[in-house]
């Protein structure tokens, strides 16, 4: 019933195109009157006479506010606006985009919950312009390793530091296998929690974060409540995952001959005279001596082979029998809403995703509960609750003598008595083949289970002590428990002895922050803001190793079976950063911007007398576009001059790196066990150990038109990384292996366009694209003492990557292949590397000394790509929608280790291929039709050459969303929105890496050597909310 | 109000005196600074340095870099990439470039070099105030430096000498040192040795300790290795004649009569007869049996034997070698010796039956193998590695006297190595005036898989002779790069020499 004092307004909000916006949020200022506007975008809302001032709020637009005097209003919201009305978080605050003078880029996290993706790292592949994703393995549920404008530290950590909704979370490192043995910030963090990442990626913006912030920061927010009716959200997909390409392997066929080619070779030289290639197996039995019916698999190949459909044998593709498709789904229903009181978002979610091949499985449970209370006036208090609970399966598929790798080299022939389980109980290896046992049966029956249940809290409380000043205190908390279990069954091993392994970690990081903010607009132009804070923030790792076997039973897969008992050990480290902080940001009429901040870190890592760091920085923006003569320039809606310059540190050394420790070295004196200790080698203890410091200095440009319909942000940046923490080599005549020092820099130089064009905006028919490019080169500038240079990666043969003074880190320093032997080459002497004959490969003799040895290899790329590029389309007609994302990198290479078991000279028969050598040189008649292609047999060894060295250029389309809007067809009191949507997942794209199957992958040493594959998928999903 | 804002004030700043928190002391590992205080510490550190022959594992250096590039095994590699095919075939490149034996051996003998200065540093009569064992720690931890040292000479030439504990900075600037200078110190480090190391303890704890005897007969090859032929390289051997000092000290060895042959060859390395009276020093293992210590058991048997013939025998993750590569004993070994010889029954294995019920016809060291009492993986092998027995004290005196060692004569040679082809199996056929290469042969049946034969050949000037006469007979596959002089000694790994530009140069030849 109106009093006479009030009246109905009545109201419709639309968008630029006029299309009705249901769900806007109309509330009275001053008032707790409030509605919603309907599917039709009309709302009613009763208010006192006179001039009322309407408070509208959408998800997807920014606040507004609408002056009414009338009864009636027409509101069009606008998209132009948000992105400068757009509230950007920032470290320790949010501001307004327009506000923002530093190099921050924003991803916003709206269709996440439809793509059937598992960790947050895997969502920013190539959606920012700086942020490079390195998707490093293939495995569901493992970290990638993300580096943000450049690789600056050499043996400290490049990954940047991760704060989920203002709580820093410790950073970690990926170890040479690939994978964060200490654990990785986002593992298990659900992306459909999350609202919007944001990237800060100069010194200006992340300095506030001090001595972890040098390789940049991501901030996450997750989904708050807002004031409103409870909105009520089911979002679930289905569909399935495979692998993304093969591996060019020879086919079984293929294998045969080469086989029947090199052990016949090695029958002919296998004495002075009388033994010639065509010389039967039973002859060669007899000249051998052997009693009937046994076999020399080095100089008797099996009949079976060249006779029609070689009965006896089953002929397979061994990738074929491994990958498979797996299903992938994802259920996930969510609440949120609030009043003036309680703000809530809570959320549930379950993933299960079945791995590419067999035996690899990933599930994921988790919650959220994010609550905020406004007590009082001046009292807020909010905790955000995140327990989350993960259970992988990798049986073993990533690296080295891995599944994968064996997938590909294991000989592609087995007894047709034991097919795909050759090698399995009761089977044994085929004789000419390799003592591997079946990787199909070895994933399907091997365990490793990893379980990482991780719960992320934050409490915290804001009080406004006066207007505009507030203090707020949280603590915070982030546990992770995670137990890995290895058993492996006798049926699957060589030696059918059953073993197992349980290790297990306990990753605690505590940080309590205490923060004194003060704003206040002077004279309406001046507009200032004050921070100061203080931060203590302790990290601790334990962690625990069992190993036992053989196990007595084959049933149980416990340890408490294993006969030897257990070998096991545990270690604990912890360590503590106290910080204090300040910032202080001004602009004049939003005109004129400028802000400062420093901040002061303490860190226990580090040496007695250099425990602390002070990390300031400074920037400036002009707003050109507000001058009086450019105000009047229509066509120009923004333009944003800025430039800043800050210094921020990498505190990524061991917990107690700068002290000598010991560690044990026991003896037995005629079965008497005795403990020893001895000077642990590894480091050489260093007193004045203390952090990296980075600087850099960025200049942007913002440039909006037409109404920002064309929207460009252009960065470009140099960041210098001094006084590294650098392992160097040490003479290891000293007893040590490196020592650890403060010593050395690095130059990354770049530039960065985002582009964001609206190209159609219509009724019916919408149109915007976004894109994405970064340039960025690296350079050495100093290394140890001396400046000599370093080198790297020698396992297995001499180094082929070096860090030297002038190159780019991780130049590829290696032989150049240049071909194939001819005899003539042969003839006219041409440099050779040992007793290379004709048909061996042909080597660049760079050093002109007419051999080849290690003095002739050259610098020759490096593994940083020059470019890389993100694009997205987005396409809206009626009621359908259309999200494309496509994505690459070019300049870069990638020196392939897996070379070493199917590509290297002198490999014998029994390991396969890759399929080149179906073209190989056989006889100077007949040299292969490539040219490049050497020789099966060759007994000149091996030197790191060309022939592995693939470039790591790729392009993927990553994403393809294609939705339906059922809003308009369905209309309810419960539904109040639905949507059905198909997406393909990384579904096409191409690389040249012939060598393996991900030019990203690193698993072992830091290289590839047999990388699981990245996967593609196709999911259909339906959203409906409530 | 203002009361409230002073609380929150005095919270904020009450909470920053917490940064004594910032002093963490590691909790898994001792720190250096807390130890090395008293008698026990030290006694950890002494065990340290034994606990050096397990790292890296003596005997399975000796077996690869000695035994594999000998004439006594022949493995150029059919088509596989391992380790021990550079070092059969003399590939120069492979070897300077990261080798893993090479490396390991330089890096861990280095690493002991640095345990046992560490104590040597750190010891003094106000941490370790009892006389008798300081004296003791003293000559453990000269022994191995000077052991090491010796290695280390007998391995690379010029070496670099360590006799303190240097830093990272010190060590940039520290070259290789001249031979004459590292036998100084060996020698010198030897003697002290011989003065402050007991003799052989009836205490069993202590049994594998080192000893005066152990000393005496190190020093004794050192002074033997000194005076071999110098190649006009600079290796090991100075041409010095130091036969007459080698005899005196090999003789007090043997006058002492602590140590005896034992009955049978078989015997001297039964699992169940560690520790007997022919073992004057070896390397000590145990099987840790639950406690699985990395550091206890070794591997040593897995150098030897084929991968499919572990997996035949049951043996725990078997290991081995494999088939793609063999370390065959070479056909010249094998027919050097007679059919009465039970050496050769005893330490290799003619051929086998694999998984498969195939006959592999190659053949097999199997001397520290006893496949009754193996244990359950391959890591945790109980069985001694012999470094020096009494038998080589024979045999070395032997030596000296016909090199020319005054004081000794023709007919103690031939008691000598009669005693040895008597315990042998060979009593039927009786040497007489048995010449340098005679020795050298029984040398060569004797201390078969014993890491000995390089070092042999080297010190009696025969090497090149013998391996390019062993080059021409037995490399069927025509692998193997003719031998020169530079090949006696192997080169700096070339990521040393990298580290510092200018400090080391490489051998000659690589």
């Amino acid at each position: 019933m109106l009093l006479a004092q009030q009246r109905q307004i009545k109201g419709k909000i639309t968008d630029e195109t006029g299309v009705p916006v249901p769900d806007v949020s109309v509330a009275l200022k001053g008032n707790t009157a409030q509605t919603k506007t309907a599917l039709d975008g009309t709302f009613t809302i009763t208010a006192p006479n006179g001039t009322v001032e309407l408070i509208l709020t959408h998800v997807s637009y920014p606040e507004r506010s609408v002056s009414v005097s009338g009864n009636e209003v027409a509101v069009t919201l606008q998209q132009s606006s948000r992105q400068l009305d757009e509230v950007v978080v920032v470290g320790y605050g949010t501001q307004k985009r327009r506000d923002i003078t530093g190099a921050v880029a924003t991803f916003n996290a709206d269709n996440l919950d439809e793509r059937p993706i598992t960790r947050v790292d895997q969502a920013l592949v190539g959606q920012m312009a700086g942020v490079r994703v390195k998707q490093t393995s293939g495995l569901p549920g493992r970290g990638f390793s993300i580096q943000i404008r450049g690789t600056g530290s050499i043996s400290a950590s490049n990954e940047p530091l991760y704060v989920i909704d203002g709580f820093p979370l410790e950073v970690s490192t990926q170890n040479t296998g690939g994978g964060f043995s200490t654990g990785n910030p986002l593992d298990n963090i659900n992306p459909n929690d999350i609202e919007s990442i944001q990237v800060l990626k100069d010194a200006s913006a992340a300095a506030i974060y001090g001595s972890r912030a040098s390789n940049g920061v991501v901030l996450i927010t997750t989904k708050k409540g807002r004031s409103g009716k409870a909105k009520i959200s089911f979002n679930t997909y289905a569909g399935y995952n495979e692998r993304v390409r093969k591996l060019d392997m020879l086919s079984a066929e293929g294998w045969v001959d080469r086989s029947i080619e090199l052990i016949n070779r090695d029958w002919v030289r296998s004495a002075a005279t009388g033994r010639t290639a065509d010389q039967t197996t039973a002859q060669r039995r007899a000249i051998l001596n052997l009693p009937a019916g046994t076999f020399d698999v080095r100089y008797m190949i099996d009949d079976r082979w060249t006779q029609p459909g070689h009965p006896g044998l089953t002929y397979l593709d061994w990738q074929d029998e491994f990958f498979r498709k797996g299903i992938v789904q994802n259920y996930q229903l969510s609440a949120s809403g609030g009043n003036d009181f309680v703000k809530y978002f809570v959320s549930g979610d379950y993933l299960d995703q079945q791995g590419i091949t067999h035996g690899v499985t990933y599930k994921r449970y988790s919650a959220r509960a994010n609550i905020e209370v406004q007590a009082s006036n001046k009292i807020k208090f909010g905790i955000n609750l995140a327990p989350s609970y993960s259970l992988g399966n990798d049986p073993g598929v990533d690296g080295k003598d891995l599944q994968t790798h064996i997938a590909a080299s294991l000989t592609p022939v087995t007894e047709a008595t034991a097919g795909v389980k050759t090698g399995v109980d009761p089977f044994l290896p085929y004789a000419w083949g390799g003592t591997r046992v079946s990787p199909v049966e070895t994933v399907k029956q091997q365990t490793g289970e990893t379980k990482l249940f991780r719960t992320l809290a934050t409490i915290y409380g804001e009080y406004n002590i006066i207007p505009r000043l507030t203090l707020r205190s949280s603590i915070n908390l982030d546990n992770s428990d995670q137990t890995f279990k290895r058993y492996i069954p006798v049926a699957i091993t060589a030696a059918r002895l059953a073993s197992g392994q349980l290790t297990g970690y306990k990753r605690l990081n505590f940080v309590n922050e205490n923060t004194l903010n003060y704003s206040k607009t002077f004279a309406d132009k001046h507009n200032l803001s004050l921070l100061a804070g203080q931060s203590y923030s302790t990290f601790k790792f334990d962690n625990l190793t069992i190993n036992a076997g053989p196990f007595t039973s084959n049933d149980v897969t416990t340890l408490n079976v294993a006969t030897i008992g257990s070998s096991g050990t545990s270690t604990e480290t912890k360590n503590v950063l106290i910080s204090y902080f300040g910032r202080l940001q001004y602009d004049y009429d939003s005109r004129y911007l400028v802000s400062g901040s420093i901040r002061r870190d303490g860190s226990s890592k580090f040496g007695a007398n250099t425990k602390w760091g002070v990390f300031p920085a400074v920037s400036v923006g002009w707003r050109i576009s507000e001058e009086a003569f450019l105000k009047s320039v229509d066509k120009i809606s923004e333009l944003k001059l800025r430039a800043s310059w800050g210094v921020t540190g990498n505190n990524s050394a061991g917990d107690y790196a700068s002290i000598g420790i010991l560690s044990s070295a026991n003896y037995n004196f005629n079965g008497v066990v005795v403990s020893g200790q001895v000077p642990n080698r590894a480091n050489f203890p260093n007193a004045d150990l203390s952090w990296e410091e980075s600087e850099t200095l960025n200049i942007g440009l913002d440039l909006g038109v037409l109404n920002n319909r064309i929207f460009t942000s252009v960065d470009y940046y140099t960041k210098r990384n001094t006084d590294l923490l650098l392992l160097i080599p040490v003479p290891t005549a000293s007893g040590f292996a490196s020592a650890l020092t403060n010593i050395g820099a690095v130059l990354n130089k770049g530039w960065e366009v985002e582009l964001t064009t609206r190209n159609v905006v219509g009724k019916t028919f919408t149109w915007t694209t976004s894109v994405n490019l970064s340039h960025n080169t690296n350079e050495v500038e100093r290394l140890g003492p001396n400046n000599t240079p370093i080198y790297q990666n020698g396992g297995f043969d001499i180094d082929h990557s070096v860090l030297q003074v002038g190159q780019p880190m991780y130049s590829l320093f290696l032989v150049k292949e240049i071909g194939v032997l001819s005899t003539a080459d042969i003839a006219g002497g041409y440099p050779r590397f040992g007793n290379q004959e004709a048909g061996d490969p042909k080597y660049f003799d760079a050093n002109g000394d007419k051999k080849i040895d290690a003095n002739d290899r050259v610098l020759i790329g490096g593994p940083n790509p020059k470019y890389v590029w993100g694009v997205t389309n987005t396409v809206s007609f009626k009621g359908f929608d259309l999200n494309v994302l496509i994505q690459g990198q070019s300049g870069g290479y990638i020196y392939s280790m897996f070379g070493r078991a199917v590509d290297r000279t002198g490999q014998g028969y029994m390991d396969n291929a890759l399929a080149g050598y179906a073209n190989r040189w056989r006889s100077p008649a007949d040299d292969g039709k490539s040219g490049l292609n050497p020789k099966a047999h060759s007994t000149f060894g091996r030197i790191k050459n060309t022939d592995w060295l693939y470039s790591s250029n790729y392009w993927r389309v990553r994403n393809i969303t294609l939705g339906y809007n059922l809003g308009n067809v369905i209309k309810g009191k419960v539904i109040s929105g639905a949507r059905l949507y198909v997406t393909a997942e990384n579904m096409f794209g191409k690389d040249k890496y012939k060598g393996g199957w991900n030019p990203e992958a690193v698993n072992t040493n830091g290289e590839d050597y047999g990388a699981f594959p990245l996967s593609k998928g196709l999911v259909a999903g339906l959203n409906v909310t409530f | 109000m203002k009361l409230r804002l002073l609380l929150y004030i005095t919270i904020i700043i009450g909470s920053c005196s917490c940064e004594k928190q910032l002093d963490q002391a590691p909790i898994s590992n001792p720190s250096a600074e807390n130890f090395y205080r008293n008698t026990a510490d030290f006694q950890q550190a002494i065990a340290g340095l034994y606990q050096g022959l397990h790292a890296p594992d003596y005997g399975i250096i000796q077996f690869d870099l000695s035994e594999v590039r000998s004439d006594n095994i022949y493995s150029p590699g059919t088509s596989g990439v391992r380790d021990w095919i550079p070092i059969n075939n003399f590939e120069r490149t492979a070897l300077a470039a990261n080798h893993p034996t090479v490396s390991a051996v330089w890096n861990g003998d280095y690493n002991n070099i640095l345990r046992a200065n560490t104590v040597l540093d750190k010891l003094n009569p106000t941490v370790v105030p009892d006389n008798a064992i300081r004296d003791r720690m003293e000559g453990e931890a000269k022994f191995f430096r000077a052991f090491y040292h010796f290695e280390l000479v007998r391995w690379f030439g010029k070496v670099p000498i360590f006799d303190h504990v240097a830093t990272p900075t010190e060590a940039l600037t520290i070259p290789r040192s001249p031979v004459a200078d590292v036998y100084t110190l060996i020698i010198s480090d030897l003697q002290t040795a011989i003065a402050k190391l007991p003799a052989k303890s009836a205490v069993a704890a202590d049994r594998g300790r080192a000893t005066t005897d152990a000393a005496k007969g190190i020093l004794a090859l050192v002074y033997l290795t000194r005076s071999g032929p110098t190649y006009s390289i600079e290796g090991p051997g100075l041409g010095t004649n130091d036969y007459a000092s080698a005899l005196t000290l090999l003789n007090e060895i043997i006058a002492s009569n602590r140590y005896s042959l034992q009955a049978t060859y078989a015997s001297v390395f039964g699992y169940a007869n560690e520790n007997n009276s022919e073992i004057i020093f070896d390397m000590q293992s145990v099987d840790p049996g639950t406690t699985a210590d990395a550091g206890l058991g070794t591997e040593l048997p897995t150098a030897m034997y084929e991968g499919q013939y572990g997996n035949a025998v049951k043996i725990g993750f078997a290991g081995g070698i494999d088939i793609d590569a063999p370390k065959l004993p070479s056909n010249n070994l094998r027919a050097s010796f007679t059919a009465a010889d039970t050496r050769d029954d005893f330490s290799i294995l003619p051929s086998y039956t694999d998984l498969n019920g195939n006959f592999i016809n190659r053949a097999q060291f199997v001397k520290f193998l006893d496949l009754t009492k193996k244990p359950l993986i391959r890591f945790n092998f109980p069985i001694n590695f012999p470094i020096l027995r009494y038998a080589d004290v024979l045999l070395m005196k032997a030596e000296a006297i016909l090199r020319g060692g005054a004081g000794g004569t023709q007919a103690e040679v031939d008691a000598l190595v009669k005693l040895i082809r008597d315990r042998a199996g060979l009593s039927a056929t009786v040497l007489t005036g048995v010449t340098l290469d005679q020795l050298l042969a029984e040398r060569r049946r004797e201390f078969i898989a014993e890491g000995k034969r390089w070092h042999d050949l080297v010190r009696t000037g025969k090497v090149l002779t013998v391996m390019a006469a062993f080059d021409a007979s037995d490399d069927v596959s025509n692998k193997m790069n003719a031998i020169t002089a530079n090949d006696i000694i192997y080169p700096i790994q070339q990521n040393q020499i990298s580290v510092s530009p200018g400090l080391y140069t490489q051998n000659q030849g690589y």
